[in-house]
């Protein structure tokens, strides 16, 4: 492999990688804090994509930055509600039953955002500022794919320094260990519940605006996501953000290069490589085992 | 081992997915008999997921057919209602929708679904319960031949004629040069159909290529960028793709972001439906080929059928619209000849016939059932229309006439078993 291939496959790595780590990070996070598989987090990164293309629709030149700070915003509204008013029921229930009403609610947001949108394929422009490429060592880097990369790399940092290093984060991790202790030392423990949700709702969306210039914004990317989310939060291990970074990074290398060595082998390499991890550490690469 | 069986049921729930999204709309007819009343025609395809635009716009076509059908007073003296359901691209969904659309619909036609294995399925149940059936949009040639049965009908271009319609095009540009080639398909029969039909074509045109690279992302793959990051490695002059709807676009937003269509000249069904979500970051300078250009297809019925689409769904019609439409014309003929909505007499009038429709004269081979329908060809214009609302469409279209890009009679009879 010469130098420009090498470097075009590194960016395909981390585009892959960084798209599929901002939902599998809101996926993880909500699992950890409210030990909830919730399989309608793939209906924010669509209506995060979907309110992009509506709003930059209306919204010309800057269009795009807007909706990059409020289409996030507004998905995270929609989370804390969808937590209030449903999920919030649903704590002390069996796992299936939570599974299938966030199940249920991916069907009802699906059918939502078809009276909304309609099934016409959608897609936004790159604000200007991030469309073209530029040479090196090469290989062209598509600069947007470089700004995909950044955002994911943000949101890393910025989750592991508030995991890590805020009262707040703290506040979060004790409710996974003893939500009892915490609300008796006056915490609200609810409305961190709730704030969770609605920052992984967050996460989902703002990965959807992001998206948005470079795919194709259409019904049933709800679901895709959501598969390919799953995967990656297995493979690092349910309730690990650290986890969910290196399983987003696993799966774009296996991805990126299975489609360069066995084309048509790159997917199944995916799922084989799940069951692996399964049948080795069930818990995930940076999980733990079930107390 | 709390994890493990979450996973389990999750696993699970993902898998039953698909099947709890189904479900059908639409009137039932009051059967055949008599006159005054209603029959029924029914269109199982796909509503829901990445391919739902194909489905939707097709469906589109049919009922805007029907409605005309219906404002000149109907078939036979009776109003036509459409029945439609949700396949999901499964091919037990489509065949369990058709199988109760003649049954418990009493529907009289079937029009076609999207995907072609589902086709296939449909086109089973079709012969089963001799019911006629158009496919306007799924175009395996198997269909006609492997599987042909008197009661199915194909109204697009097909498998074989579709890749050899595009290799002609490139043939005539490209003469003797020596040319890399690299192919891009999603990974499923229509795919590896269409890239090998394309290269076996170019094959045969003596046109001389080296193929570079050839990919087989999964349908349905919004996030390729693994898959197009090898692509561009490869540095092709010429790609061939045969993905189409929301997988052409995000291929075609990704690959420019890598200043792609500079040195590499792409290949793809840049229909009407893409190049509307491009809008202005067409790939200009790439070949497209679509079924059923509205713009390249200059008579007054389709002016009219424009016209009234654009009206009523505020966009241009697509090509699967296009041939829903002509398709229930084909059917519509067959039913006024016939003087009767009875399949094997509906069925006996259309082959041999040459049917007016909105895309001109349509005529249907008797050997095979396969409508004579041109394929169009063209390289995407620099500059915006400004008659259709400033799209890029083709410079210098190219129709590739049915005869040379068809199998002939002897082979289509020679592949049906």
């Amino acid at each position: 492999m010469d130098s420009g291939s090498i470097i075009t496959n590194l960016i395909g790595i981390l585009t892959t990688a960084g798209t599929l780590f901002m939902v599998a990070a809101g996926l993880t996070l909500v699992f950890g804090a409210l030990r909830l598989i919730n399989i309608a987090h793939g209906s924010f990164y669509m209506y995060g994509a979907y309110f992009a293309t509506t709003l930059s629709a209306h919204l010309a030149g800057a269009g795009f930055w807007v909706a990059l700070v409020v289409c996030p915003l507004a998905v995270a509204v929609m989370g804390a509600l969808v937590e209030v008013l449903v999920l919030r029921r649903l704590y002390r229930r069996e796992h299936l039953t939570q599974l299938l009403a966030t199940f249920a609610l991916l069907l009802i947001f699906a059918d939502i955002a078809l009276r909304l949108w309609g099934k016409d394929v959608r897609s936004i422009k790159p604000p200007s500022a991030l469309s073209g490429h530029f040479q090196f060592a090469g290989a062209a880097v598509p600069i947007y794919n470089l700004f995909v990369i950044g955002v994911a790399v943000l949101v890393a940092v910025g989750l592991w320094a508030l995991m890590s290093r805020t009262k707040l984060g703290w506040r979060i991790r004790a409710v996974v260990d003893d939500p009892e202790v915490l609300a008796s030392s006056g915490t609200n423990v609810p409305l961190i519940l709730t704030g969770v949700f609605a920052l992984g709702a967050l996460l989902a969306g703002l990965s959807g605006v992001v998206i948005a210039p470079q795919q194709a914004v259409q019904p049933g990317m709800d679901a895709e996501i959501i598969v390919a989310a799953f995967i990656v939060a297995v493979i690092g291990g349910l309730g690990s953000i650290v986890g969910a970074a290196v399983g987003s990074l696993v799966i774009g290398v296996v991805e990126t290069l299975g489609a360069v060595w066995t084309p048509s082998w790159a997917s199944t390499f995916i799922y084989a490589l799940m069951i692996l991890v399964l049948a080795i550490r069930p818990w995930g690469l940076f999980g733990e085992a079930e107390r | 081992m709390m994890r493990k069986n979450l996973t389990a049921v999750l696993a699970a729930t993902l898998l039953v997915g698909p099947l709890a999204a189904c479900g059908s709309s639409g009137g039932s007819g009051s059967g055949a008999g008599g006159s005054g009343g209603s029959v029924t025609v029914g269109e199982s395809t796909s509503l829901s997921g990445s391919i739902a635009n194909l489905g939707q716009t097709g469906l589109q076509g049919l009922q805007m057919a029907v409605d005309d059908i219906n404002a000149k007073g109907g078939l036979l003296g009776k109003k036509v209602k459409v029945v439609s359901a949700d396949d999901n691209a499964q091919p037990a969904t489509g065949a369990a929708n058709a199988r109760s659309m003649i049954t418990k619909d009493k529907a009289v036609a079937l029009f076609g679904p999207v995907s072609s294995a589902v086709a296939s399925a449909e086109e089973q149940v079709a012969e089963q319960y001799k019911t006629p059936i158009f496919f306007h949009t799924s175009n395996d040639v198997s269909l006609m031949t492997k599987t042909f049965t008197p009661y199915a009908f194909q109204n697009v271009p097909n498998t074989t004629m579709e890749p050899r319609a595009v290799a002609d095009y490139l043939a005539k540009k490209v003469g003797s040069k020596q040319i890399t080639i690299a192919t891009f398909a999603p990974d499923y029969s229509f795919g590896h159909d269409t890239v090998d039909g394309f290269l076996q074509a170019l094959k045969k045109l003596h046109v001389n290529y080296k193929l570079v690279k050839q990919e087989f992302p999964p349908l349905g793959a919004s996030n390729i960028s693994s898959y197009l990051s090898a692509l561009v490695s490869a540095h092709p002059q010429y790609v061939f793709n045969a993905q189409y709807g929301g997988d052409l676009v995000a291929f075609t937003k990704q690959a420019s972001q890598f200043g792609f269509f500079k040195d590499t000249t792409v290949i793809a069904m840049y229909a009407y439906a893409p190049l509307d979500a491009l809008g202005s970051a067409a790939p200009t300078g790439a070949i497209g080929f679509d079924r059923a250009a509205f713009w390249a297809i200059k008579n007054p019925e389709m002016s009219k059928f424009v016209t009234a689409y654009k009206a009523k769904y505020k966009k241009y019609p697509t090509e699967w619209a296009i041939l829903a439409y002509a398709s229930a014309q084909e059917w519509a003929y067959g039913v006024k000849k016939a003087g009767s909505f009875d399949s094997d007499k509906v069925i006996k009038e259309i082959p041999g016939a040459t049917v007016p429709t909105i895309i001109g004269d349509m005529k249907i081979r008797e050997c095979d059932h396969q409508a004579e329908v041109p394929e169009y060809v063209g390289t995407i214009s620099k500059t915006a229309s400004s008659q259709y609302g400033g799209l890029h469409l083709y410079d210098n279209i190219f129709t590739a006439p049915f005869n040379d890009i068809a199998l002939t009679c002897d082979e289509a009879k020679a592949l049906q078993q």
